[in-house]
């Protein structure tokens, strides 16, 4: 009982959110960014908890599998903008991960995170249901991977575009790589408000970073972890 | 209508259980649902099935995927409040630092290689 209303209740806070999104175009009234705080709230102040909020994490957290393969058919509708773009986007999403990767575990080891914390930082360019998936292998706590990936997208999305800018980045493939590759889910929906062609490079971007994330991250946080 | 809905999930989930279960059994360096992906991306490739059997319930996941990682990070509430008062200030600089590094590195680069002269064209 206690997990279909928190079932329930996560539903309806993400459906109230998605209204608030459509009123707000900041990145700040994300959906998750809305409803997660929201929901902690509540089940923090009811005697739901977090305990009984359990089982209904697992259960809606198992669509995140069949969500993924989802993403096939996005990456297929406009797998033209790889297809005439393989070097761009490839090199950049490669060497962008890499930096972000490396840059979190160098800045880790200065200010004194444990293994488990860098592992997890590793992960935060790939969309969530990717990142949560790779956890176990970086052995790292997808839940903290989970929060990381949404708190790293925000400050991507908040900070991106205007930075892009500012850089004189204005191709829309630059745009939509860093957008959608760095920035993920949120990303995509920022460069979709940019217009179509930044909108189509940034979703083919955050799957093509998915799967650079899944080669690349495992084994440096294996090697870095030697050194 | 609906029918249709309850197979393309169907086979979402079963591309998913099919990746997982090719993952763990040949010891592929990859998640089963990374793997699902590729395998329906290979098989719209290939045209073995058609973009039009997946579309509608691929699009209610892509634009609603939020809804499935949000109780995961209201799961953050059950890790331990230590981690966030000794760290919280050292993530929030690194995020902060990464995330600038990460969007010059990839859009400064794409830039750059998009903008070489090709010389046979």
């Amino acid at each position: 009982m206690i997990t279909i209303i928190s079932i329930v209740l996560t539903v309806s806070i993400y459906a109230a959110s998605i209204r608030v999104r459509a009123r707000y175009r900041s990145p700040l009234f994300g959906p998750v960014v809305l409803s997660a705080p929201v929901i902690m709230l509540i089940i923090t102040l009811t005697p739901i908890h977090i305990t009984g909020y359990e089982h209904a994490i697992k259960i809606i957290t198992y669509f995140l599998g069949p969500a993924t393969v989802a993403l096939a058919v996005p990456f297929y509708r406009n797998r033209h903008v790889l297809f005439t773009n393989v070097v761009p986007m490839v090199v950049s999403l490669v060497a962008g991960t890499l930096a972000s990767i490396v840059g979190a575990i160098l800045l880790g080891r200065v200010l004194g995170l444990p293994a488990s914390i860098e592992a997890a930082l590793s992960l935060k360019t790939a969309t969530a249901p990717v990142a949560v998936a790779l956890a176990p292998r970086v052995g790292a706590n997808p839940t903290l991977v989970a929060g990381l990936v949404v708190l790293y997208a925000l400050i991507v999305t908040f900070i991106g575009p205007r930075l892009l800018t500012a850089l004189r980045i204005r191709g829309a493939v630059a745009r939509g790589s860093a957008l959608g590759g760095i920035g993920s889910g949120q990303g995509v929906a920022e460069a979709l408000t940019e217009g179509e062609a930044t909108g189509a490079s940034a979703v083919v971007s955050m799957v093509l970073a998915a799967l650079v994330v899944t080669v690349i991250a495992p084994p440096v946080v294996h090697l870095s972890s030697n050194l | 209508m609906i029918v249709a809905a309850v197979l393309q999930l169907a086979a979402l989930i079963s591309l998913n259980l099919l990746g997982r279960w090719l993952c763990a059994t040949l010891h592929l360096p990859l998640p089963g649902n990374v793997l699902g992906m590729l395998m329906l991306f290979a098989l719209l490739s290939l045209r073995l099935v058609r973009l039009e059997w997946f579309e509608p319930t691929a699009r209610l996941f892509n634009r609603h995927l939020a809804l499935f990682f949000i109780p995961l990070v209201v799961g953050l509430l059950a890790l331990p409040g230590s981690l966030i008062r000794s760290h919280g200030l050292a993530l929030l600089v690194i995020i902060i630092v990464t995330a600038v590094v990460g969007v010059v590195t990839t859009g400064g680069i794409a830039t750059w290689l998009e903008r070489q002269p090709r010389d046979e064209q």
